[in-house]
């Protein structure tokens, strides 16, 4: 009750707070005229800490009167009321102060609030200004740091140095008072400068480049000139090409050919080139000429993309025939050799001409994929020869230059590597093709620059000139001496097969003067032949008899003795002397090992043949040979002992003078002959 | 299908030459070093090979050991002969006898020590000389060969002492029989002689061509080898190789060879014989009858 009271008095309390309020608002307006009631001022003059104190007695209070009136209450009875009215009206008191306290401390409070509002609000506004000023200084520093870094574009350009500009500018520009003193004119005086030189400069490149214009005119008009000047040297060349005849000096026939060589290939290049640079310098006997059709030649170069149309058209020509004939193994082999068998359409003619004025014919090749030389030789003589059945092999193409070095037989390829190519093509050796081909012979190689070590397959081997120059002079005079040997051995085995043993007059010395024996007979032999006969073991197991060589078989004869004389004839000859076996028919048969006079007959002939070689180029060696062999016989039958037991006259009588008969453990025939006392003696 | 040919180097000019002097060699002289290690050897072009005995025969001789440890040309003809002494070899071929000492040459230092000529009658042709004989006992060296007489030279003062004459045709060997001082010579004239030493003169002659049961006619009467053992000797040539008894002068064996023989010595009781030109040695006993051979 009390408390419903209380709760109807508050709101009570709070409309008539605010009636009283007004109240006092309109007594403080009135009181405006005059004096007004201020709580707010009242707020200032009141302390604090006694309202708080008088808000906590009131509270007091009014609990004690709440109380009280609860015990009045409680108790009941009349004066209760009055009591109890009494306190309400204490208590409602109580309220009023209540109130008003509530009330300034409302207002306390709102002063408060208002005076920290002002304050903060002060405080922002410095804050702010605070902010702008700095955000302004902020600014001005940025601006000044760029202004300080600008960098005027006249400071890129590289400027004459300060004493050359000085020296260099005329006055007027360098104005040397002012700007001595004063950085920013001197700057400006000195860009200045700059400009006129510039201004200068382009003229003179303007100029310069007009000059050049006129030159390059200039040039283009005298090309032209000279370019016409060409077809008029052409027909000046062509005129004097008779009177080039008349005087025997064919330079145009020399320039063609040089034309011609450039589309050899390197090795015959270099052989071209050392044989012509030999014939002029040191032989005039040796002419040089290229043959062959340089179209053919040009046309090896060919770029690949031409190959390869020919290719893709022969394959689908080749595939519409599939169907009817098919190229069998061997033919594609046989293709597939031929390829790799190829020569360079260009070969290379060398003429050797002979004091006797026959002439020997070299063809040089080359063949392409094997990277070799090979060479094809013919002796041409003055006059027709007339060939001995013996002489068959002689000149013959395919032997005349075989061995011209020792062991240089030409029937096996020199370079190590074509032993591979030929393994894929199925060839055995090149001996089957050398009679197509001309013969791989190592000093064609040497001529033609190509080295190649022994056994050692090289992957290029390239045509070396020093090569071809070291060797040029030795090969050109062994090939004049070979040609020229053989023509003698040619002659001399004409005569041979008469039966006449041709001595010449300066040979005549080294032999009596009666030579009884005589040749019957003078034939060649085959190399197997040879070798099967009996007494020529010694020699083959010697190994001076090669398939390389030649042989002959000679026989002696005087009355009833018959001497057969194998011959084995190296194709070095005469350098490298033929070599005798000897077997003697006459009471008996007698060889080298059973007789040793006719090991001393042998070693006669070949190993004293040194003095048989007459005067050089010593191409009376084999005749001299044979004529000693007669007059071996003439001694060896003459100068046999006499047998007591058998009767009758020696068949030959002794006519040779001799001082002894026999000499040394072996008892020697004496078989020397001495000239020109003409006795024999021994050696 | 071709044949291996034995020499795979190409001959040129000085190979082929070469190779034909080895084919028409012939060795006509051998002598053993005094050290027994060493072999000369003499052939007909004067020149003397000395080959290494030891290294050739010992278990690991190569192709090498079996070459010439030194070759020097010796003579101007062939070397026919050759002795050695204990510290010299001497080498005899056409007409002069050369000395060499084994050291030097071992040391292939070839130069001679000395040479000597006997004195020769006839000047047109220098006469060879077939055989050289050593005498111990008087240090002395007799000489035989082309002028048909026998020479003897002192080894110490290389004067020439004795010529002994006697034979008419060239003498090709020479023997020594020890107990009496006495040289055996046979010849060219078929003839054996028997030379005393201390009176240089003649004192037996054999012509053993003239005794049926050893000529061989056919053969010639020349006398190629001899050997004696004092109271027999061995000769043999044209005629059948024979022993004979010398006191009685009789031939009391005949060997049965067909060749004609050219050296044969004796060893202990054997008889040694080889023939120039077959490759057997052969070996007969006393007695006559062939033992064995030795064959090349």
């Amino acid at each position: 009750m009390s408390s419903e009271s209380s709760k109807k008095r508050k709101p009570k309390v709070i409309r008539s707070d605010g009636a009283p309020a007004e109240g006092k608002r309109n007594r403080s307006d009135t009181e405006q005229e005059g004096k007004y009631y201020s709580e707010e001022a009242e707020v200032d003059l009141r302390d604090p800490g006694r309202d708080y104190e008088l808000y906590k007695y009131t509270c007091q209070e009014l609990q004690r009167l709440m109380a009280e009136i609860q015990d009045l209450k409680s108790r009941g009875g009349k004066d209760v009321a009055v009591e109890i009215e009494d306190r309400r009206i204490q208590s409602c008191v109580h309220f009023m102060t209540l109130k008003k306290l509530n009330r300034l401390a409302h207002i306390r409070l709102k002063k408060g609030r208002d005076q920290t509002h002002e304050a903060k609000q002060k405080v922002d506004a410095y804050h702010l200004q605070l902010q702008n000023l700095l955000y302004e200084v902020m600014h001005l520093q940025k601006e000044i740091t760029k202004c300080l870094e600008f960098k005027s574009k006249h400071e890129e350009i590289d400027l004459v140095s300060l004493e050359e500009f000085y020296k260099e500018a005329p006055p007027d520009i360098s104005k040397a008072e002012v700007t001595m003193g004063d950085p920013h004119q001197q700057t400006l005086a000195r860009l200045d400068w700059e400009l006129e030189q510039r201004k200068r400069l382009a003229e003179k490149y303007r100029e310069c480049l007009s000059n050049k214009e006129k030159i390059l005119k200039e040039i283009e008009v005298k090309k032209e000139y000279l370019s016409s000047l060409q077809p008029r040297l052409n027909s000046i060349m062509q005129a004097s090409l008779p009177v080039q005849e008349y005087l025997f000096m064919p330079f145009d026939q020399a320039h063609k050919q040089y034309e011609t060589a450039r589309h050899l290939p390197p090795p015959l290049y270099v052989l071209f080139v050392q044989a012509t640079a030999y014939g002029q310098a040191c032989d005039k006997t040796l002419s040089v000429a290229i043959e062959g059709s340089v179209d053919e030649a040009k046309a090896l170069f060919k770029p690949p993309e031409d190959s390869q149309d020919d290719e893709s058209d022969s394959d689908a020509e080749e595939e519409q025939t599939t169907k009817r004939r098919r190229p069998t193994l061997g033919v594609q082999l046989d293709d597939k050799r031929k390829e790799m068998l190829k020569r360079h359409p260009l070969s290379v003619m060398l003429d050797l001409k002979c004091k006797d004025d026959s002439v020997l014919h070299l063809t040089f090749y080359y063949l392409m994929n094997l990277n070799i030389m090979t060479v094809k030789a013919k002796v041409m003589t003055a006059t027709e020869l007339i060939t001995p059945i013996s002489a068959g092999d002689l000149l013959s193409p395919d032997s005349v230059l075989s061995c011209l070095y020792p062991g240089d037989h030409g029937k096996k390829t020199p370079n190590p590597a074509n032993q591979y190519q030929f393994d894929k093509v199925g060839i055995l050796t090149l001996r089957d093709y050398v009679l197509d081909l001309g013969h791989p012979y190592l000093w064609v190689q040497k001529l033609g620059g190509l080295h190649f070590p022994k056994e050692q397959p090289q992957h290029t081997v390239i045509a070396d000139h020093s090569l071809s120059a070291s060797h040029m002079e030795t090969t050109m005079k062994l090939l004049k001496t070979r040609v020229q040997s053989r023509l003698a051995l040619h002659k001399q085995f004409a005569s041979l097969e008469h039966g006449i043993v041709p001595v010449t007059s300066d040979c005549q010395y080294l032999f009596p003067a009666k030579v009884v024996s005589r040749l019957v007979k003078w034939v060649m032999i085959a190399h197997e032949d040879y070798m099967e006969l009996h007494f020529t073991k010694d020699i083959v197991e010697a190994g001076l008899a090669e398939d390389t060589n030649l042989y002959y078989m000679a026989l002696v004869e005087r009355g009833t003795a018959k001497l057969q004389a194998a011959v084995v004839l190296n194709p070095g000859y005469s350098s490298i002397p033929p070599v005798f076996q000897l077997c003697l028919n006459w009471k008996g048969e007698k060889t080298n090992s059973n007789d040793d006079n006719i090991r001393a007959m042998e070693s006669e002939v070949n190993v004293c043949y040194k003095e048989l070689c007459g005067p050089r180029p010593s191409h009376q060696l084999l005749t001299n040979q044979l004529q000693r062999l007669c007059v071996l016989l003439d001694v060896y039958l003459e100068t046999d002992s006499h047998d007591d037991s058998v009767e009758g006259p020696k068949e030959f009588p002794q006519e040779k003078m001799c001082l002894r008969l026999f000499r040394g453990p072996s008892r020697m025939k004496p078989f020397k002959y001495n000239h020109p006392q003409g006795f024999f003696s021994h050696r | 299908m071709e044949r291996a040919v034995p020499h795979a180097v190409p001959l040129g000019q000085m190979e082929v030459f070469q190779a034909l002097q080895r084919l028409h060699m012939t060795i006509f002289s051998q002598s053993v070093s005094p050290c027994g290690k060493f072999l000369a050897a003499g052939n007909n072009y004067g020149q003397i090979a000395i080959f290494s005995l030891s290294a050739a025969l010992s278990s690991e001789a190569k192709e090498e050991s079996k070459k010439p440890v030194v070759t020097f040309q010796a003579h101007d003809g062939p070397v026919y002969s050759m002795v050695s002494t204990d510290r010299h070899l001497l080498s005899a071929g056409d007409g002069e006898v050369k000395s060499w000492l084994w050291a030097e040459i071992l040391k292939k230092g070839c130069k001679e020590l000395w040479r000597r000529q006997p004195p020769y009658r006839t000047s047109l042709e220098v006469p060879e000389i077939n055989a050289l004989l050593l005498v111990p006992k008087e240090n002395s060296l007799i000489l035989a060969g082309g002028d048909c007489q026998l020479h003897t030279m002192d080894l110490e003062t290389g004067a020439f002492t004795r010529a002994l004459r006697g034979h008419t045709d060239y003498i090709h060997c020479l023997a020594l029989r020890e107990r009496s001082p006495e040289v055996l010579s046979g010849g060219e004239d078929g003839a054996v002689r028997l030379w005393d030493l201390r009176t240089a003169k003649e004192v037996q002659t054999i012509e053993v061509y003239k005794h049926e049961e050893c000529s061989r006619p056919h053969n010639g009467r020349w006398i190629g080898c001899l050997a004696t053992d004092s109271d027999w000797m061995v000769c043999g040539g044209g005629p059948a190789l024979t022993l004979w008894h010398l006191r009685s002068s009789t031939p009391t064996t005949i060997f049965p060879m067909r060749a004609p023989q050219k050296h044969v010595t004796f060893y202990q009781d054997l008889v040694l014989t080889a023939a120039g030109n077959s490759c057997r040695v052969d070996v007969f006993t006393n007695l006559g009858y062939r033992a064995f051979s030795l064959s090349f």
